[in-house]
């Protein structure tokens, strides 16, 4: 089970970020006006309908109205009007320029993630999931491929839509490493409900470690493919865990599995850094074996779901536009699960 | 008072009259009489069709809460299969689209056709054939378009339909053009509806009803039907785009071509918004009037209470964008909509503290509807404030598309227009029921849906902040989401308990009359409480107050006696008094057409044709659109028809025209108003155009020569000149019949528009633009499409007038089909001149 | 426990032997032979009596289940998501005729099957499971201990 990323307490109210923390503030003030005026509204209806002859006189005329339907919601609202301006103002400063860049595409029913260089290039590409570092401003360069969606993770900010033939703009920062879910938020077809998406902030040291690590590990993969002969991989973890008593047991190998996966049509739609599979329907593959979800934040990545995911994603996110390959044989799908652990 | 008309108000203290026979009565019941059995359908008096109309809206508001409560049942538990994903999200956009469309809109009508006649103690509307049309248009394809749900053929895209998921690549099923061709339809219903009721509360208004005398309701309604004639033609473009884009690839939408999604967004919510408004300003009305009837006394701020409606109004069309926060808005647009967003809500605390001075001014008599006025007011108040939150920017970042704003909403729309919709019930049905709805099951019915909407509704403000949006079929366990659903569930049930409760009671009690109603159950001072019949008020009484029955015990009486306006038929015909627009002096008699089973005929085939449209079957779309035509222009034949007689006595000796024409008829005021509407959505379509000119200015290219521009504007004025002259050579042959020479000239302005249009596409043509190849040629001949619809109704009028100068029913020297024939032409004229001249001039880029 | 034992288990269930078709001698003897070496690994619930797992191999049973993925194609009581349908639902274990239409239905033989179904029943659609020996008990023991009738 994924950990509960959202839910209590409400992310709105929980900021992980600037971005979102003045917007809580700004949000507990308008919940004390919502009580405030509900409660001044109820007392003075009471008062209108139970109130004693001197006090409905008192009530009873147009000065009530210019006090409690003028006077003071003019006031109120200017008050809240300039400061939500400013607000507004502070949290659209015009961006640099030399701010960390990704930019974030919305696809049915998914999320693409793309890490930019300073020139703008693509330097590694992810599916639904973010890692920023903590404490640096990062501009999320947002696109719709297909659709409508809306980029919401609400510990960090508030949404911003992605609309075809647009790029939008999205400033987020997180002030805490943790790991913060959000969902999309513009309705953008069937599986609408099932588009997830994670933030995850790392100390900034560790991100650098985590980013180097993973621009070196595409290349390493690509001089496995590229000289190391097919070999029957372990079984992925500790061999000894798995003492195999029946001697029948197929170990999975990833060799299968990646030759598999090209012959079978994953690679068409599917990219792997480093490999022949170069498809750009759907998610870039090239480091699935270390997302913490399958599926756009709906499922654990383990080899269960994996494998449940190839052979039958349809019954899982019905109407996904990946089909079910479930005429791949069990092992087949088991092969494959392994190659693609392996691509952290 | 000065006299607006030359109109000698000394002449009103000659009421009351003595009274009169009885016989009058007898042949008033006899001229209004309804046709019985089947033929009941083709009846047009405003109690049949009002009462028709309200049961058909709550029916559709019956349908739509089921899909609520299947929605509710599917969301009770996460990762739920009770629907499926297909089902939700048709549930879904039917549930916002019927609530919409096919419940709100038309319920406020519905009210507005049953009471204003009575309230403004008119006859009947001046239109009745156009409220028939309006009812069955709408029932029908009403009908229609709900049944697509047992299909599964019903629209899945949000009631707000935004391309491109809506367009065909990603919705190829014929789902979506259901919404578009039903909605369009319905639409019009909805228009029809709309110029009745604005010419209905200015033109027939009880003889010195001013316009400060008149009902805060009439007030609403004229508010309300404004609105609408400004709001809906946005709509109605915006749907002929997305389905002229589905069906014949025009890029309006598609952003790789030139267009763009956000189009759809502005020109929606154009009307998306204003839409709310129209919704709640009419119940603000009624609550207005049970307010002041629950106190029994006059609304405290009756000026500030009118100003807060036309201002609600008016701030409500610039606050559309307030839906758009999200899609990386300027900052300065973005502030001024938040700042509009704020601006409207005065109006609304403004109506809110009428309603709680006049409660504290009078004495509260505790009743069913006076439970839900007062629950009403509680319940706008707290959607109104989460309102204001969302109309906070940085909040709205935040709230946007979460369940907040599903509680928001349903807490304005329920406070707003549900709970005051059903006081209204409570409040009026003596009007039209021989027993009383029973108040003690009214009050469970109130608690009942008091209590189930905060069970319902308060919990969603707290699933949105923790991150639950909207339009989603299920939603993973684990996230602490799970009991406030089911708290969700459980409210919308308890809701839904409390109206299956007044439908119970409905059954139980409620027996339709026209003629012996149990009357004013709650004591109300306006005079829809006026004895009545199907001929409403037997005379058309002089009106001195707001409160006419409080202040005036004796004029019930006096009213039935006959000893005020037009205590008879003057003319042997259906007839009303129309009054001048402000303060209600008597101008002219007008005659009304009686039932008819054209009207009916014409909106069944009008929904065949849009509904063949829908399933591709365009032969039959073909003959339906033809019977449709042809079954209109049939009706409205009967509608203008000469009498010998042109005087009539209206009461205490004082004598009217009949049926005048020109700038004083009711005709020209609702003609006027079609031009509005039309008008408008040509004003929508120039906005798209510059908006896909600024967005994406790279696809505009270098318009054909001018000298073709000028050629064509030359054709064009020409037959402005000829639409203008058609009626001055008619009004030269005083005194006779009119001859051929008239109707030749309206038929030639008619060719000359027909040509220009031909001039000007080709010409587009030629300078190498295509319909299907940018956002720029989508727009232009957009605007050709738009103006090819007024030029075919043209052609149409001028056949038309033919046919009646051949009968010899074209009267000289002013005739009001003439009159709406050649300013027909001529504003096609004008507007042929700014389609061809704008995007000509004003290349993009 | 012996071998006897187990074909008369298998002799219990005719039908499901029949349908085994062509092949079904030929798998048979796989089929036993994987049985016994699956008895001789686990052998402590003789045959017949109820299985009566305790909670907290239950509890680790459930855990292992969400780490290994299990409900992405069963539905699993007890695992809220996902309810995957490409085998079967796994509810009411205990009183399914034979796991996977042709082992004796005995937490033991699952334990067995769920590691490695492949070798007890060629081309069947659910594939071994990367879970250890223990792991495997105890998501038996879960199964099994779904159903309190």
């Amino acid at each position: 089970m994924i950990d509960a990323l959202w839910g209590w307490p409400p992310p709105v109210l929980d900021p992980a970020g600037p971005y979102a923390d003045k917007v809580t503030t700004l949000a507990w003030a308008l919940f004390g006006m919502g009580v405030v005026v509900t409660a001044i509204v109820c007392a003075a209806l009471w008062l209108a309908v139970r109130g004693s002859p001197r006090m409905k006189a008192l009530i009873g005329g147009e000065r009530t109205i210019w006090i409690g339907g003028i006077a003071f919601p003019g006031v109120v609202l200017l008050g809240l009007l300039v400061w939500g301006l400013t607000l507004t103002a502070s949290l659209t400063q015009p961006i640099r320029g030399d701010e960390m860049r990704i930019r974030i595409t919305g696809e049915m029913w998914w999320f693409r993630v793309q890490y930019l260089n300073a020139d703008g290039d693509i330097v590694m590409e992810d599916a639904n999931e973010l890692h920023l570092p903590v404490g640096v401003p990062v501009v999320l360069e947002l696109e719709g491929a297909d659709v409508i969606h809306s980029f919401w993770v609400p510990h960090l900010s508030g949404k911003k839509d992605m609309i075809p033939g647009r790029r939008t703009l999205l400033r987020v920062q997180a002030d805490r490493p943790g790991e913060f879910g959000g969902l999309c938020a513009e309705y953008c077809g069937s599986q609408h409900a099932l588009m997830g998406f994670v933030a995850i902030a790392h100390k900034e040291s560790d991100w650098q470690t985590w980013f180097d690590d993973r621009t070196t590990r595409v290349a390493r993969t690509e001089m496995l493919a590229e000289t190391a002969p097919p070999d029957a991989m372990p079984y992925p973890g500790d061999a000894a865990a798995y003492p195999m008593e029946l001697g029948t047991l197929e170990r999975y190998d990833a060799r299968r599995g990646m030759r598999l996966f090209m012959e079978s049509g994953c690679a068409a739609c599917h990219r792997i850094a480093g490999t022949e599979a170069n498809g750009l329907a759907g998610p870039d593959l090239t480091h699935v074996g270390s997302r913490r979800s399958l599926g756009a934040g709906i499922l654990p990545n383990n080899r269960g779901t994996m494998m449940g995911w190839i052979g039958d994603s349809q019954s899982i996110k019905p109407g996904n536009r990946m089909p079910s390959y479930d005429v791949l044989s069990a092992e087949d799908i088991g092969h494959i699960a392994a190659f693609l652990e392996l691509q952290k | 008072m000065k006299s607006e008309t030359g109109f000698d108000h000394a002449l009103y203290d000659r009421f009351p009259t003595e009274a009169r026979p009885d016989g009058e009565v007898r042949d008033l019941e006899r001229i209004w009489a309804s046709p019985k059995g089947w033929r009941r359908l083709t009846a047009v008096n405003n109690n049949y069709v009002g009462f028709w109309y309200i049961v058909t809206a709550f029916g559709f508001f019956l349908a739509a809460g089921v899909l609520a409560l299947g929605m509710r049942i599917q969301l009770a538990a996460p990762m739920q299969d009770v629907l499926g994903v297909d089902t939700y999200n048709q549930f879904f956009t039917m549930h916002g689209t019927v609530m919409m469309f096919l419940f709100a809109v038309p319920a406020v009508e519905a009210i507005g056709i049953m009471l204003l006649p009575q309230m403004l103690a008119a006859r009947d509307l001046p239109f009745p054939r156009l409220s028939a049309y309006a009812y069955w248009a709408y029932f029908v394809g009403g009908t229609m378009f709900f049944l697509s749900l047992f299909v599964g053929l019903a629209p899945d895209g949000g009631w707000f339909m935004y391309p491109p998921l809506t367009s065909i690549a990603f919705s190829p099923g014929i789902n979506t053009d259901f919404w578009l061709l039903g909605i369009g339809f319905i639409e019009i219903s909805a228009i029809a509806g709309a110029i009745e009721i604005i010419v209905g509360v200015l033109r027939t208004r009880a003889p010195g009803m001013t316009l400060d005398k008149m009902p805060m309701f009439a007030w609403a309604m004229l508010v309300f039907a404004v609105m609408i004639v400004v709001a809906f033609p946005s709509v109605i473009l915006c749907t002929m785009l997305l389905e002229i884009e589905r069906a014949f690839n025009w890029p309006f939408f598609d952003a790789t071509r030139g267009g763009d999604p956000l189009l759809w967004q502005h020109l929606f919510w154009f009307f998306g918004h204003p839409e709310v408004y129209i919704i709640f300003i009419p119940a603000a009305g009624l609550m207005s009037m049970m307010v002041a009837t629950v106190a029994q006394t006059e609304l405290v701020g009756y000026r500030l209470n009118v100003l807060a409606l036309v201002a609600t109004g008016f701030i409500s069309f610039g606050v559309w964008a307030h839906h758009m926060f999200a899609t990386d808005m300027p900052r300065v647009s973005a502030g001024y909509f938040s700042a509009a967003s704020m601006a409207v809500s005065l109006p609304a605390g403004i109506q809110v503290f009428c309603w709680i001075a006049t409660l504290a001014s009078g004495k509260i008599r505790w009743s069913t509807p006076a439970l839900f006025v007062v629950g009403s007011v509680v319940i706008f108040t707290m959607g109104g404030l989460t309102g204001v939150m969302v109309g906070m920017v940085p909040f709205d970042w935040q709230a946007h598309d979460t369940y907040f704003i599903v509680a928001h909403l349903h807490y304005v729309l329920m406070g707003g227009m549900v709970f005051p919709m059903f006081a209204a019930f409570y409040h009026w049905h003596g009007m039209t029921s021989s027993r009383a709805l029973s108040d003690h099951v009214g009050r469970w019915v109130f608690w009942l849906m008091f209590a189930g909407l905060h069970i319902t509704f308060f919990p969603m403000h707290l699933s949105g902040l923790m991150g639950m949006p909207r339009r989603i079929y299920t939603y993973m366990p684990g996230r602490d989401l799970d009991l406030l659903n089911l708290i969700s569930t459980i409210g919308a049930f308890i809701m839904a308990a409390g109206i299956l409760l007044f439908l119970i009671d409905c059954t139980r009690r409620f027996r339709f009359t026209v003629d012996n109603d149990v009357g004013n159950l709650y004591g109300g001072g306006t005079l829809e409480w006026l004895p009545t019949g199907l001929y409403s008020t037997r005379s058309i009484p002089v009106i001195t107050s707001r409160e006419p029955l409080w202040d005036r015990p004796d004029l019930p009486r006096e009213v039935a006696e006959g000893r005020y306006f037009l205590p008879n038929s003057a003319t042997g015909h259906r007839e009303t008094l129309i009054t001048s627009p402000l303060f209600a002096e008597p101008q002219y008699v007008q005659l009304m057409p009686g039932p008819s089973a054209w009207p009916l005929s014409a909106a069944i085939f009008t929904a065949g044709f849009f509904l063949s449209l829908t399933v591709q079957a365009y032969a039959f779309a073909i003959f339906c659109g033809l019977v449709a035509v042809v079954s209109t222009l049939r009706w409205v034949w009967e509608t203008d028809r000469p009498i010998k007689q042109d005087r009539a006595d209206i009461g205490a000796g004082i004598e009217m025209p009949i049926a005048i024409t020109g700038p004083q008829s009711h005709g020209w005021w609702a003609l006027n108003t079609l031009l509005v509407v039309v008008g408008m959505i040509g004003f929508m379509a120039l906005f798209a155009y510059f908006y896909l000119s600024g967005i994406n200015g790279e696809v505009w290219q270098t318009p054909p020569p001018l000298g073709e521009t000028v050629v064509i504007l030359g054709v064009e004025a020409l037959a402005l000149l000829g639409a203008w002259g058609g009626r001055r050579v008619l009004a030269l042959r005083s005194g006779r019949m009119a001859e051929d020479l008239p109707w030749i000239i309206q038929a030639a302005a008619a060719a000359l528009l027909t040509g220009a249009l031909w001039l000007d596409v080709t010409g587009w043509l030629e300078s190498g633009l295509h319909p299907t190849e940018s956002g720029m040629g989508a727009t232009v001949f957009m605007l050709s499409v738009l103006q090819g619809q007024v030029v075919a109704v043209a052609i149409v009028m001028a056949i038309y007038l033919a046919f009646r100068e051949a009968r010899g029913i074209m009267t000289t020297p002013t005739n009001v089909t003439m009159d709406i024939v050649g300013r027909f032409i001529g504003y096609c004229a004008i507007q042929g001149m700014v389609f061809t001249l704008v995007p000509r001039i004003f290349p993009g880029g | 426990m012996t071998s006897s034992s187990l074909m008369a288990g298998l002799r219990d269930h005719p039908n499901e032997i029949d349908r085994m078709g062509r092949f079904a001698a030929m798998k048979r003897v796989g089929v036993a032979s994987a049985i016994v070496l699956g008895l001789l690994s686990a052998c402590k619930n003789p045959i017949g009596s109820r299985y009566e797992p305790d909670d907290a191999a239950q509890e680790r049973g459930l855990l292992a289940i969400n780490e290994a993925g299990c409900a992405a194609c069963h539905e699993i009581p007890g695992v809220a998501w996902p309810k995957g349908r490409l085998g079967p639902s796994l509810d009411g274990f205990d009183d399914v005729g034979m796991i996977a239409g042709q082992l004796p239905n005995r937490p033991d033989l699952l334990a067995v099957f769920i590691r490695n179904a492949p070798s007890v029943k060629r081309h069947t659609t659910m594939p071994a499971m990367p879970v250890t020996q223990s792991e495997a008990a105890d998501i038996a023991a879960y199964l099994y201990g779904l159903d309190d009738d």
